[in-house]
């Protein structure tokens, strides 16, 4: 088998799958050569992620690097992860082969675009008053 | 979980036992050069003729029309090339849903002056006469059309256009990689001058292939060297290989007519099968004029990958019809021509049944394709 037993494990049972409603920030990337989609979405708690779940539309590689990044992110500092490096995502679902190598980077994109977008939303909401006042 | 089906008879077969059996002598006994003179060389020979003369029977032509190879894309590269370069120069006609050892070698001489119309194929993957007959100019030196496609099964109308070119004495050549020894040809009635055919497809080895090539055919040689095969393609032959071949198309003469209609009503069974119980599926190819073991299926908003993938998990092996390489999804050339949307052709699958293949395990296949399709559908964003 050219792909790692944490490729395939997580291949064959994704975490966190599908959307979430209300998030506090979503993300999404596309790899145009072959078509990837990515959608990442967060909930941030205390300016940790709380919770992430994703949507794949990709190959197997993509699907078992979105699950498996969404474990390795949890509990991470939005901060953090506005920087998240590919290789992280890599080294998550178990190393990529050369070819696939675009599953890190479409995932790990997508998370980067979430986090930012939890990151503007919070600053949104503390520069607005809260409902009610 | 431990069963394993393979449907993906259109890429390589089991070698037959009987051909097994037949190959085996040919490695360490009768090892000989069948160049050579002396009585090893000899032995070699005979088991090269008696297969020779019994392919040059099978397609009715003469012993000497047959060319030995090491593949189809060998064949198709000779044919071309070989009829190229005994002219010159010229117009090369073939059209855009063929195999890239066509398409690929006609492109590779029109950069070297040669020049080239590729026509279309409908919706069906199919070439119209009409097209190749309007592409012909007085200086066509070649048609190129293949018998059947090998991706999604559409069977060409070869005889209407070998009519057309016969007319004009403008050499035809068909690579009949997917049709030899799984459809009965008459290359004679079909107007076909130069025919490629392959070993593997039809539970014979791999590297073992040819070229029929009609006589009188003006042909130069591609690959240069010894005298083999009447100076038409120079190294010694695959005679363990060329056995097998011949061994092959013997066990297919007798048994093709009735495999056929078995893998015909199998294939039948998985679209059945797909179509009733998988939502947003469609069939590629030909409804009728199609090859009897070919079932290539599109799943609208699903990579092509992550469902072989998934069935490889299950023990099953399909082919994909978009091919992820390098992070560049290259979606089949053969369903652009046809004008399939991209978000259907990203998720095409080939099917291709064969002889071993029972009606229990297209009943695995759907039974693993239905929830593996739901479960990838319910991952993607593009399901909307």
């Amino acid at each position: 088998m050219r792909y790692s037993e944490t490729l395939i494990e997580h291949f064959r049972n994704p975490r966190n799958a599908g959307m979430m409603r209300d998030p506090d920030g979503v993300g999404e990337s596309e790899y145009p050569e072959c078509m990837d989609l990515t959608r990442v979405y967060l909930r941030v708690s205390g300016g940790r992620v709380e919770e992430a779940r994703f949507q794949t539309y990709g190959c197997g590689p993509t699907i078992a690097a979105s699950s498996a990044a969404t474990e390795l992110i949890r509990g991470a500092a939005l901060e953090e992860l506005v920087d998240l490096a590919d290789a992280r995502v890599e080294t998550a679902v178990g190393g990529l082969p050369a070819d696939r190598a675009h599953a890190a980077q479409v995932v790990s994109a997508a998370i980067r675009a979430a986090a930012r977008n939890a990151v503007a939303r919070a600053d949104e909401g503390r520069r607005r008053p809260a409902q009610g006042e | 979980m431990n069963r394993r089906v393979y449907l993906d008879h259109n890429a390589s077969t089991p070698v037959h036992p009987e051909v097994v059996e037949a190959m085996l002598p040919y490695f360490a006994e009768r090892f000989g050069n069948p160049s050579s003179i002396h009585g090893f060389g000899r032995e070699a020979r005979e088991g090269l003729d008696s297969a020779r003369e019994r392919i040059a029977r099978f397609l009715r032509v003469s012993k000497d029309e047959i060319v030995f190879t090491s593949g189809g894309t060998e064949s198709d590269n000779l044919a071309i090339k070989g009829v190229a370069a005994a002219r010159g120069r010229g117009h090369i006609v073939t059209s855009a849903v063929e195999h890239h050892a066509v398409l690929r070698t006609c492109a590779a001489l029109e950069g070297q002056g040669f020049s080239v119309t590729v026509v279309p194929a409908d919706g069906y993957g199919m070439v119209d006469p009409d097209d190749v007959q309007r592409a012909l100019r007085p200086d066509t030196i070649l048609v190129s059309i293949m018998h059947a496609n090998s991706e999604v099964g559409t069977i060409q109308p070869v005889g209407a256009i070998g009519a057309l070119t016969r007319a004009r004495g403008i050499p035809f050549h068909v690579d009949g990689v997917q049709t030899f020894g799984k459809l009965p040809v008459d290359l004679d009635a079909l107007g076909i001058d130069l025919f490629s055919f392959s070993g593997h497809k039809i539970y014979g080895p791999k590297g073992a292939a040819g070229l029929y090539i009609r006589k009188g055919i003006r042909m130069a040689s591609v690959q240069h060297g010894g005298e083999h095969e009447r100076r038409r393609r120079a190294g010694t032959e695959n005679v363990p290989g060329i056995v097998g071949l011949g061994k092959a198309v013997e066990v297919r003469e007798r048994d093709m007519a009735v495999e056929e209609g078995r893998v015909r009503a199998l294939r039948d069974r998985l679209w059945e099968g797909l179509s009733a119980r998988v939502p947003e599926v469609r069939l590629n190819g030909h409804p009728t004029e199609r090859l009897p073991g070919t079932c290539n299926v599109c799943f609208r908003h699903i990579e092509s990958e992550s469902i072989v993938l998934g069935l490889d998990l299950k023990g099953i092996g399909v082919s994909a019809g978009s091919a992820c390489t390098s992070g560049n999804v290259e979606p089949s050339h053969v369903l652009l021509a046809m004008g399939i949307p991209l978000d259907w052709a990203m998720g095409t699958v080939r099917c291709s049944v064969g002889r071993g293949t029972t009606a229990e395990d297209i009943d695995y296949v759907v039974d693993s394709v239905e929830p593996l399709a739901g479960k990838l559908r319910s991952l993607s964003p593009a399901r909307v």
